[in-house]
């Protein structure tokens, strides 16, 4: 024993001597906890070695012990006894539940604190909350539980990301995602991350808390810990649901002969001359015909999710690890929308020596993902074809002549179903809409897939009490690439592929960084002292990938399509490409000092060095402090029932962004500026610059103030109160430059400067009555968000369009809020000629002398008598103005019920689903109210081929509607065995719990959900909407 | 113990500032592949594929959706807007009932031009360092500059008043960019092409197998003739135009001739022939997808499959065309002026005959009459067999200037008189057959009406001959307003840029 100790010694550290030891004695005894039962699994070891036993069963113990040593008796919640042996053979110990466990921790960049000397806004969410809930993704996780925190999902397609905004937006063009580190390392992408492995979720809010991970920190800090085993003994942990989903809501759309109603009187108001020709003369006998969103929606949707795991350990060493499948259909064309992911993790900690600690992570993750190609864009897709196809089109024709259209069926490439009938192809709706089953075919069997792994090993060393080194290095590899094959098809005279092509790409990236830190703390008295100094580097971006194209297969289905068809060199095309790695090299450190854990200080810098900035602003400095005041610990503090704790903080501090692609600050050349010389037909490639250069690229940088309170009122409630102000300057984007300037691509600058302010709640109480357990809690945030700059040389900068709209739909300026709704105003319709007439500016000129009774009045803002780009207005902004969360939990003896909503308001989304350029494609029910003559309506107006009012093309308020929603996101109602009949089959837990997930959502949008992410949040273009779920699971430990 | 936990300890500090001793150099990164400004324009190869970047904007002719022929041909009174809706295209709608507004003129028809104007430039700074073959260097200055001279004509055609930007810009004057005199402008378009046609460099003609596509002095003079003759510089233009055209009827120095067979100028195989002065140049190989649609990596020609009609399917006997979105329908006017010419054929395709017939069917469009643009209608011959979407791959080129418009042009030059005036619009006629009439401004006009139909020239020949007011008048045409387009709303917002005055009332 003495020898293979010694042996690890050198190998460690090459050098090492035994302290003094005496003769052992054979020491023996019982441990038991503050009732007297006996606890098995303490662990009990001999003092400054590694030398140990843990109980039994029983709580009974032997161990071989010098007999001048010392005992350690330890066990996960109680305090730590120590009893010299002094000769003694039979020590019993009587364990007392620790201070330290109740003592909640928290966790910060590299370290953890005791919640009570915490200076900072840190939101968490625990592994509690989380537990058999249907979460997939941190987004989902942190959606309504924190406050402060924004979360749209992206898409309901399973397995896609959210859109999370911690405490507003700070950037343009450059990233807005909060930065993620799970356990210690700083990772881009995390929808693969196993819900079920996290312990906690830290949010760190403020700068005071972020300044610590300096260029990354700006947008927020959310801090993820995973699950560590418990010295005592292994638990075995099953979790999974299983159910099906279904669609929320569907939108009214016009029947068949609702649709050639009004289309023969769009035609009709449209007239103007040549043959009359009504689109649909026998309208009337149309009936209901296609329900296209029958077609696309699936209303049993499968998805289930399995967890396995199994922790435990001794005091020495630690594991945990887990296994987990998940498998989800999305409600849209199933088929071709699926998810599937299986994790696993194992993670580690040996206690090597007394001063030697090493650990590791390793998860593993596999993902599969068929998509259906479009879900939140109006060109095409299954969603916007839904929406805009005509209902008088069949889905499936069984005899072409009868179509208007013949001719497209006589299309060799038109597809049929497995009946050998042609699936329908509208006469009216083109473009990019297609027959979704038609268009389901050209995907089948398309995918992608992702394969990462990811390893993190550290170790500690603790020389002497209070210094602590640590180095911790991380690798995550990851593969990932598409599969798919694209049929010779016909969908419409546009959607055409004549050569039908197999696809694959593989691409791989790899990421590594090192970090290094020395910690030492020490207590003097009344004065408690710690330091931190660390060093790291990340490299990430090392990727590389290839792509290749095989053309004309014999076979035309997803099936037999093989790249090991013999195949004509002329028919294969292939890419490839290598990144170069992105590189930040910093230096941090952080100060805390406390008196009495009355008086709090925190002080915080970092210094960062970045590849992506130009050479004149390579590296950043972030410096940071906060203050924290224990009113509570004061001897003037007199205790009484209704106030029990108040802590006041405040903090300032500076965090920057570097989310900016690689050498912005260049001015590259580029290819594909191509023309055909001679006579072969071949392209010749033409490069140019693409942008012109910015040496003085540099971060983006946040200022924040924030002024908090932790207070516990009643001795149930507890409750903290945040304030931020956030200045951004310095906003990166690329520059919108005039047409005139000739560059194809826009270069980098730091222009723009923004502001957000917001108020943040969260409360919490608890309480016993008996049996019945209740416990509340919720949040509540506001935001305002106030763009300040957007440059010198300039008012605004615009946002983005929608389909052939001549105006940009959001617009940025000084004093309006982010990527605001920038539009028309419309003042009600003009129902009749006397009204158009009687609508005159000041000097009389009538302002709309085109218009016709019908069509919206519109709002001259400038009072220049006419109707011009000049009359737009501000209408809405896509940002919340607050959001919350609340969560109910009751529990009655095996019972539980728990009830979790969130909600957002004060935001507007534009409705833009019915495409503007396609005249005939198919409307909403709120068409029917259209205006028919005087009176008819006053807010939609006439239908007409001729928009000579622009009533329909202009965007306006027309399209805005209020973004408010609260969502019944979780309802679950469980039952768990009672434990003395799963006592006698060993086992300690048995829950069986239903799930209703998205039950009801309260809003007045009129599309299909009103969470809508996005880089610009709130524009809806076809959302794939989030699904109702219903599930069953279980939960089994043991 | 304790000394050796120090050691250790030291062993750890050691690594540590190992590992952090390099960071400038670890934060100095430097693209590869991905060539920046300062290390292109170095080699002679590199020149070329930056002259390339240049041409890449000659497809704007016919390629993409916003592209000169259909947009000139809907603001003529010889072709309507058509497509699917009076909604299908709002900008071409616009010039065809002269409508256009701020809101509804694409914006390309403003930048798409400034971008071949920007790659000239850079061109133009970077070329002198280049070593290279003086020769090939002085001939790509050439190109250079009268490509720059080309895209500046077709903007001060387009619009009233435009920057005019002849070298790169700093950011600082991004948007402090006044716009220039027309006259200013013309000055610089002028000097620009002669420095390009008095270079010795520039070949008379091209060795087409590798160079078909690029401007050799006779397209470079072909487009300052023109130049001069929107000016009303008539006497500059005939001369400059005579030198292209040579001696009527017979080969020129540059080795024009006019094709003996007017409709071998439709064969989409016969690129480049003899008739061809300047063409914008297509091909199915660039695997145009919607993605890349109308953007510089787009080689297909778009203009055919507008101007197909919406859902042909053809029967016995009818001609083998594809399907496509019915833009520039032919006008009643139109079919009715080129009754009895032998060019009619070639120039309109009558669907309406093929229905009546019961050899085709078609789904009328927007605007329809029954008869399309026969000389770009996508033909089933002509479908990809490649990559990318099939509709945006046709091949065609279309004639940016051909020897037919050269020799009309100079007849007008000459006012439209004399022998040689007549001898060059006899030239044309007899070609097709027609026997001689005489010479007069009006026969010079409308034989360019029969001559080039739907190739996208009509409008600027009425705007140039004064005859616009009186012949598109009755279509909403408002003279001293719709000759121009109006600046795209965008390019107004945070610049200096102030629209068309007509267009503010």
């Amino acid at each position: 024993m003495k020898l293979l100790k010694l042996r690890f010694f050198y190998f460690i550290c090459l050098l090492s001597t035994l302290a003094t030891w005496a003769q052992d004695v054979t020491v023996s005894g019982t441990v038991t906890d503050e009732n007297g039962l006996p606890v098995p699994g303490a662990s009990v070891y001999v003092k400054d070695t590694s030398d140990g036993t843990m109980t039994d069963i029983d709580g009974n113990y032997k161990i071989s012990v010098p007999s001048t040593g010392t005992l350690v008796i330890t066990y996960v919640g109680y305090a730590d006894q120590v009893v010299a042996v002094n000769g003694q053979t039979t020590i019993n110990a009587q364990l007392a539940p620790s201070d330290q466990a109740i003592e909640e921790v928290v966790v910060v960049g590299y370290g953890t604190q005791k919640k009570s000397v915490v200076t900072g806004a840190i939101s968490s969410v625990k592994a509690e909350q989380l537990e058999s809930i249907p979460v997939n993704t941190v987004g989902q996780s942190l959606q309504g539980r924190v406050s402060g925190v924004t979360v749209f999902a992206n898409s309901g397609q399973p397995g896609s990301g959210a859109t999370i905004r911690v405490r507003g937006v700070t950037s343009f063009s450059g990233n807005n995602s909060p930065l993620f580190v799970v356990d210690g390392i700083q990772t881009d992408n995390i929808t693969n991350l196993n819900q079920n492995d996290i312990a906690s979720i830290e949010v760190l809010k403020d700068a005071a808390s972020a300044a610590i991970y300096g260029t990354r920190a700006a947008n927020g800090v959310v801090l993820i810990t995973t699950k560590k085993g418990k010295a005592g003994k292994l638990t075995f942990n099953y979790d999974g649901y299983a159910g099906s989903s279904a669609p929320a809501r569907k939108l009214d759309l016009l029947n068949a002969q609702q649709y050639a109603t009004l289309r023969n009187e769009q035609y009709s108001n449209g007239f103007t001359s040549g043959t009359f020709t009504l689109p649909y003369p026998n309208a009337a006998s149309l009936g209901a015909g296609t329900n296209w969103q029958d077609v696309i929606f699936n209303n049993s949707a499968q998805r289930s999710q399995h967890e396995l795991s199994l922790s435990g350990g001794t005091e020495k060493s630690t594991f945990y690890m887990s296994f987990n499948l998940l498998d989800q259909e999305g409600i849209v064309m199933s088929d071709i929308s699926q998810y599937n992911r299986k994790t696993f993790r194992l993670n580690s900690d040996h206690q090597v020596t007394k001063w030697l600690k090493i650990g590791q992570q390793a998860t593993f993750t596999r993902e599969r993902n068929v998509g259906l190609g479009n879900t939140n864009g109006e060109y095409g897709g299954p969603l916007a074809s839904a929406i805009n196809l005509d209902p008088t089109t069949p889905v499936i024709v069984t005899d072409p002549s009868t179509r208007p259209n013949f001719s497209d069926y006589s299309n060799p490439n038109a597809l049929m179903d497995a009946n050998g009938n042609y699936y329908g192809i509208s006469d009216a709706v083109q473009q990019e809409m297609t027959n979704p089953l038609a268009y389901a075919q050209t995907r089948r069997g398309n995918y992608d897939w992702a394969d990462n792994i990811l390893g993190t090993v550290y170790a500690e060393v603790t020389p002497i009490d209070g210094l602590k080194l640590r180095s911790q290095v991380t690798g995550k590899q990851a593969y990932y690439g598409t599969e798919s094959f694209t049929p010779r098809s016909y969908l419409n005279p546009n959607n055409s592929t004549t050569r039908n092509n197999l696809f694959r790409s593989s691409n791989q990236s790899f990421l590594w960084n090192i970090e290094n830190n020395i910690s030492y703390s020490k207590l003097i008295g009344d004065h408690n002292f710690s330091v931190l100094v660390g060093q790291a580097a990340y490299v990430d971006g090392i990727s590389r990938g290839n792509n290749v194209t095989y053309f004309n297969q014999p076979v035309n289905n997803h099936e037999d399509a093989s790249f090991n068809w013999p195949t004509i060199p002329a028919d294969i095309q292939a890419g490839a490409y290598t990144n170069v790695e992105n590189t930040l090299s910093s230096y941090f450190g952080r100060v805390t000092y406390d008196y009495k854990e009355k008086y709090l200080f925190t002080g915080i810098v970092r210094r960062d060095g970045s590849s992506r900035f130009g050479s004149n602003y390579k590296y950043g400095t972030f410096p940071s402090f906060s203050v924290g005041w224990n009113l509570h610990k004061e001897n003037f503090w007199k205790d009484n029932r209704y106030v029990n704790q108040v802590k006041l903080r405040g903090g300032y501090g500076v965090t920057g962004n570097d989310g900016v692609g690689q050498f912005n600050y260049l001015s590259l050349v580029n290819g594909g500026y191509n023309y055909t010389v001679g006579t072969s037909g071949d392209v010749t490639i033409g490069n140019t610059i693409r942008n012109p250069s910015n040496p003085n690229l540099r971060w983006e940088e946040t200022t924040m103030i924030n002024i908090g309170a932790d207070i516990t009122l009643f001795e149930d409630l507890n409750l903290s109160l945040e304030w931020y102000n956030k200045k951004t300057d310095g906003i990166l984007q690329d520059v919108q430059i005039p047409s005139y300037v000739g560059a194809s691509g826009a270069p980098y600058g730091n222009v723009a400067s923004m502001k957000n302010t917001g108020f943040e709640i969260e409360a919490s109480y608890r309480k016993d009555f008996g049996d019945f357990n209740f416990t509340a809690s919720g949040n509540f945030s506001t935001l305002k968000n106030t763009v300040t700059s957007v440059g010198e040389d300039r008012e605004f900068t615009n946002g983005p369009s929608i389909q052939s709209s001549a105006f940009p739909l959001t617009r940025s300026a000084v004093g309006s809020s982010y990527n605001s709704f920038y539009g028309f105003e419309t003042q009600g319709i003009f129902q009749n000629q006397s009204e158009i007439d009687n609508y005159t500016s000041a000097d009389g000129t009538v302002i709309q002398p085109e218009a016709k009774p019908g069509d919206f009045r519109w709002a001259d803002l400038n009072n220049d008598g006419q109707i011009t780009e000049k009359d737009r207005k501000f209408l809405g902004h896509p940002l919340p103005s607050f959001t919350y969360g609340l969560t109910l939990s009751f529990e009655y003896k095996g019972f539980d019920l728990k009830l979790f909503g969130q909600g957002v308001g004060g935001n507007t989304i534009y409705q833009g689903l019915r495409r503007l350029d396609m005249q005939n494609a198919n409307w909403q029910t709120t068409a029917l109210n259209r205006w028919t003559g005087e009176g008819s309506s006053n807010t939609y107006p006439r239908l007409s081929t001729s928009d000579t009012n622009l009533n329909f093309s202009r965007p306006s308020n027309f399209y805005l509607q209020k973004g408010d929603y609260f969502r019944a996101k979780i309802i679950q109602l469980g039952y768990s065995l009672p434990n003395d009949v799963l006592e006698k089959v060993s086992i300690s837990k048995l829950r069986l719990y239903v799930t209703a997930e998205n039950l009801f959502t309260f809003t007045k949008y009129t599309g299909f959900d009103p969470e809508i992410g996005g880089d610009v949040m709130g524009i809806d273009r076809g959302y794939y909407p989030q699904a109702r779920s219903f599930m069953i699971g279980c939960n089994l430990q043991f | 113990m304790k000394k050796n936990k120090i050691n250790l300890f030291a062993v750890v500090l050691a690594a540590a500032a190992l590992s952090t001793s390099c960071s400038d150099e670890f934060i100095d990164k430097t693209p590869t592949a991905q060539v920046t400004e300062d290390n292109y324009y170095k080699t002679a190869d590199d020149a070329y594929h930056a002259l390339i970047a240049v041409y890449d904007l000659m497809r704007k002719e016919s390629g993409g959706f916003e592209n000169m022929i259909a947009m000139y041909n809907a603001g003529s009174d010889d072709f309507y807007a058509g497509g699917g809706s009076p909604s299908d295209g709002a900008g071409i709608h616009g010039f065809d009932h002269f409508t256009l507004s701020d809101s509804n003129i694409p914006r390309s028809f403003w930048g798409d031009y400034y971008q071949g104007i920007f790659r000239a430039n850079v061109f133009l700074e970077k070329l002198p360092a280049i070593e290279m073959d003086a020769n090939l260097k002085a001939r790509y200055m050439a190109e250079t500059k009268a490509l720059r001279g080309y895209y500046y004509f077709q903007l001060i055609m387009m619009f009233k008043n435009i920057p005019l930007i002849t070298q790169t810009l700093t950011p600082e004057q991004f948007y402090n960019i006044p716009q220039a005199e027309r006259a200013a402008v013309w000055a610089q378009i002028e000097s620009d092409l002669n420095d390009a046609v008095n270079e010795a460099a520039v070949p008379n003609m091209l060795d087409m197998a590798t160079e078909a596509g690029r401007l050799s002095k006779g397209s470079m003079k072909a487009i300052l003739g023109k130049v001069y003759l929107e000016q009303h510089k008539n006497t500059e233009a005939a001369a400059m135009l005579a030198d292209v055209n040579g001696t009527p009827g017979g080969t020129s120095q540059y080795g024009y001739h006019l094709l003996a067979n007017y409709n071998e100028l439709w064969n989409i195989y016969n690129k480049f022939n003899s008739e061809s002065i300047l063409e914008s140049s297509h091909t199915q190989k660039s695997n145009a997808g919607w993605g890349n649609w109308g953007s510089s990596s787009d080689e297909g020609n778009t203009l055919n499959v507008m101007v197909g009609p919406r859902g042909y399917s053809a029967g016995t006997g009818a001609p083998a065309w594809e399907t496509g979105w019915s833009f520039n329908p032919v006008t009643e006017s139109y079919y009715n002026f080129m009754q009895g010419d032998p060019r009619f054929n070639a120039t309109i395709a009558d669907v309406a005959a093929l229905v009546a017939a019961g050899q085709a069917t078609y789904s009328p469009g927007d605007q329809d009459t029954g008869y399309f643009l026969k000389k770009f209608m996508p033909t089933h011959s002509d479908l990809t067999d490649g990559g990318g979407d099939v509709v945006l791959n046709y091949r065609q080129n279309t004639y940016t200037i051909r020897l037919a418009d050269t020799y009309l042009l100079e007849a007008e030059a000459l006012n439209g008189t004399g022998a040689r005036a007549q001898a060059l619009l006899d030239a044309v006629r007899a070609r097709v057959g027609l026997p001689s009439i005489p010479v007069t401004p009006q026969t010079v006009l409308d034989e360019r009406r029969r001559e080039l139909g739907g190739e996208g020239h009509r409008f600027r020949d009425l705007v140039r001959t004064g005859q616009a007011a009186t012949v598109l008048g009755p279509l909403g045409f408002v003279p001293g307003k719709s000759e121009f387009f109006p600046v795209p709303l965008l390019e107004l917002s945070n610049t200096l840029i102030v629209q068309d005055p007509a267009y503010n009332q």
